[in-house]
């Protein structure tokens, strides 16, 4: 819960009709991720606060604001920050920081990613989510950051080793850096609904492998897919969601219950050999 | 006499019930099968059957129910392990009748467990038990529901759909024998945590399967599946493998799909590669020509490589007597021919095109003379109204 509280930065417009100017602060920092079974496993990650986040942040903006987003490094190697399509900066030594201004002309789905040893400083936690909401979507959002993690491969690269992407064999798998059965304790990603109200769910691949999320009870409609355009007015059961690649789903349920989602790579629910203390969280409709 | 009322209700609400169910089947969960792979192992499996004295294998059998219909499975737990439970992938049903052990129930040995639903848009979905589903679905306890339209037709893709002259169900999957030891088959079953259980640790199939068979048991005639010349095909694909499947139909099949999920998709897409991730399920249509085989490639890949691990191949073989009921109706002489120059029997009312032995249309005409003399000797088809026949020019 601390988690999530800490992890999203949601910055609600005061006036749906005047833009607004914020500024943001993201420090990199190194830490440690707690997984299932007691085990952790250092992660770099970006935080909008200042202590060190779990998972990286969440980051809510409205169209038409003008975001001032600086970028400190408190990590000891050089990062960058990248936002295809709305931002990037050029690499930043450890101890500086860059500042941008963004005009937030386009709402939409963004990745967030460090682009520096690309894909391996993002693996190890330096990506994220970037919404840029129109305000008038008053449509409840749910946000899954979807991970998975080669614990043998944390130690290498914290240590600026080398790894063979051929040798990807993850053994954790996360949504906002939970695992089951925690994560239906993060309100950004446990939805919560009721029969006949609409929800959407953005879902961004920051890790390495396909995912085939399958949802129990619905179908959904594919309302945006960065990979693959053409698919948008699909209605599924089960969405693929490629690396690096988002998703956005929309839900108007139709009965109530509890309906596990998780990935049908079936592997993907356990954590550290155990099942179901991986990518598995439930949505919770009420009558 | 107030048991006597009461007992008569009961009867009353139970008939009441049965009226309202149209379709009732008997799935049993079993935990004794053998499954004999390509290369001769042998391997322990889960799965289900229809009765107790068939063999038990992978996938289990194939339901068939009709759009709107009142459906009830009538689960039976005869395993003497874990709990099992049916979980109907895709149909949309209720928590109750999800097959989630711990959010709807579980079915132990010797009990019989009852799913309810309303079959609802026509397509193909999956059943799979969903106790410890990574160990169990791997073991081989899975199957697929097809939801045939309301309109009774069973060779419609639903009402005011497209229609094909047969449908076939290619379901993927994998097996990773280290998967299926008694130590990880016979896993401890805590009531009180009934979802912690250990997995392996690595998933490292050795075996790819196309509807539990591979490699030298598809390319065994008697497993292939037999079309007639010039058909419409609706083939089914499904994924339950923990894997990618990507399907690879030749070119000349023109393979068009228009269904996912059980529901129409928004725009076809012509491809002859359609990808099915885990979970998925799609609907193509395909066409056959005159052609003896047909071969489609199944490729799988790692999730986390995206390395193809395997590719098997799935054989339609069209059969002879379509192939010669449809040479009857063009009568061409001399066949074969030393100058190129060919004469139907029949007067053309329409245009019928010849292509060479890559598939290039050479000639389209409704000439009664055809004449292919300025191309090179060897074999070409003609195509007219839905017929075929070689001809050969010398």
């Amino acid at each position: 819960m601390l988690k999530s509280c800490l992890a999203i930065l949601l910055f609600v417009a005061c006036s749906l009709t005047h833009a607004t100017t914020i500024d943001v602060r993201l420090c990199i920092k190194s830490g440690s991720l707690t997984l299932s079974g007691g085990n952790s496993l250092e992660v770099v990650t970006y935080s909008n606060t200042n202590l060190f986040l779990e998972n990286s942040a969440l980051l809510v903006w409205n169209l038409g604001d003008v975001v001032n987003l600086t970028v400190v490094n408190n990590d000891s190697e050089e990062h960058g920050f990248n936002a295809d399509g709305l931002v990037s900066y050029s690499t930043i030594s450890s101890g500086d920081s860059s500042t941008q201004t963004i005009n937030l002309s386009n709402a939409g789905v963004f990745r967030y990613n460090d682009n520096v040893n690309s894909p391996f400083n993002a693996y190890l936690g330096l990506s994220g989510i970037i919404h840029v909401k129109d305000p008038s979507d008053l449509t409840p959002y749910f946000y899954w950051d979807i991970r998975e993690i080669h614990s043998d491969w944390n130690p290498i690269l914290t240590n600026s080793g080398i790894v063979n992407i051929t040798d990807y064999d993850p053994d954790f798998f996360t949504v906002n850096g939970n695992h089951n059965p925690n994560i239906n304790l993060d309100t950004i990603a446990r939805v919560t609904g009721n029969v006949g109200v609409e929800f959407k769910i953005v879902l961004v691949n920051n890790g390495l492998s396909i995912h085939s999320m399958h949802f129990h009870g619905y179908h959904l409609f594919n309302i945006d897919d960065s990979r693959s355009p053409a698919f948008i007015g699909r209605e599924k059961d089960t969405f693929p969601l490629y690396p690096h690649e988002h998703l956005v789903l929309s839900c108007t349920p139709d009965k109530p219950g509890e309906y596990p989602v998780h990935d049908h790579n079936l592997v993907a629910v356990t954590g550290g050999q155990e099942y179901a203390t991986g990518m598995f969280l439930t949505l919770l409709i009420a009558p | 006499m107030i048991k006597l009322i009461l007992s008569l209700s009961l009867v009353l609400i139970s008939l009441d019930c049965l009226a309202q169910i149209d379709y009732s089947k008997l799935i049993i969960g079993r935990n004794t099968g053998t499954k004999t792979l390509h290369d001769g192992n042998v391997t322990k499996v889960f799965g289900f059957t229809e009765t107790l004295n068939e063999v038990t294998d992978t996938p289990g059998p194939t339901i068939r129910v009709t759009e709107g219909d009142t459906v009830q499975i009538d689960f039976w737990n005869v395993s003497q392990g874990a709990p099992h439970t049916i979980h109907l992938h895709g149909l949309d049903v209720n928590q109750e009748n999800d097959g989630v052990p711990h959010l709807s129930f579980a079915v132990n040995h010797m009990d019989h467990g009852y799913y309810q639903f309303k079959a609802p848009h026509p397509g193909t979905y999956i059943y799979h038990c969903h106790v410890v589903s990574t160990i169990h679905v791997q073991a081989g306890m899975y199957g697929v529901i097809i939801v045939e339209p309301s309109n009774g037709s069973t060779n419609t893709t639903w009402v005011g759909g497209e229609t094909f002259d047969r449908d076939i169900l290619l379901t993927a999957s994998e097996i990773d024998t280290n998967w299926h030891t008694e130590a990880v088959l016979d896993h401890e079953h805590d009531p009180a945590n009934p979802i912690s259980v250990f997995v392996p640790e690595d998933y490292i199939p050795q075996y790819f399967l196309v509807n539990g068979l591979s490699e030298t048991q598809l390319a065994d005639p008697l497993n292939h599946y037999t079309t007639g010349a010039n058909e419409d095909i609706f083939i089914r694909l499904v994924n339950i493998g923990y894997y990618g499947v990507r399907y690879v139909f030749p070119v000349s099949m023109n393979a068009r799909t228009i269904l996912s999920d059980g529901r129409p998709l928004p725009q076809d897409f012509v491809n002859d590669t359609i990808e099915v991730l885990p979970g998925e399920r799609y609907g193509t249509l395909i066409q056959t020509g005159t052609e003896a085989f047909y071969n489609v490639d199944v490729e799988y890949f790692n999730m986390n490589t995206q390395v193809v691990a395997s590719s098997q191949q799935v054989t339609l073989r069209t059969s002879l007597a379509s192939i010669n009921k449809l040479e009857l109706n063009l009568v061409i002489y001399p066949n074969p021919s030393g100058n190129g120059i060919f004469h139907a029997v029949n007067a053309f009312t329409a245009d019928y095109a010849v292509y060479d032995v890559d598939g290039e249309m050479v000639l389209k005409s409704s000439e009664q003379l055809i004449d292919l003399s300025k191309q090179k000797p060897g074999m070409y088809i003609i195509r007219y109204q839905g017929s075929a026949v070689k001809l050969c020019v010398q």
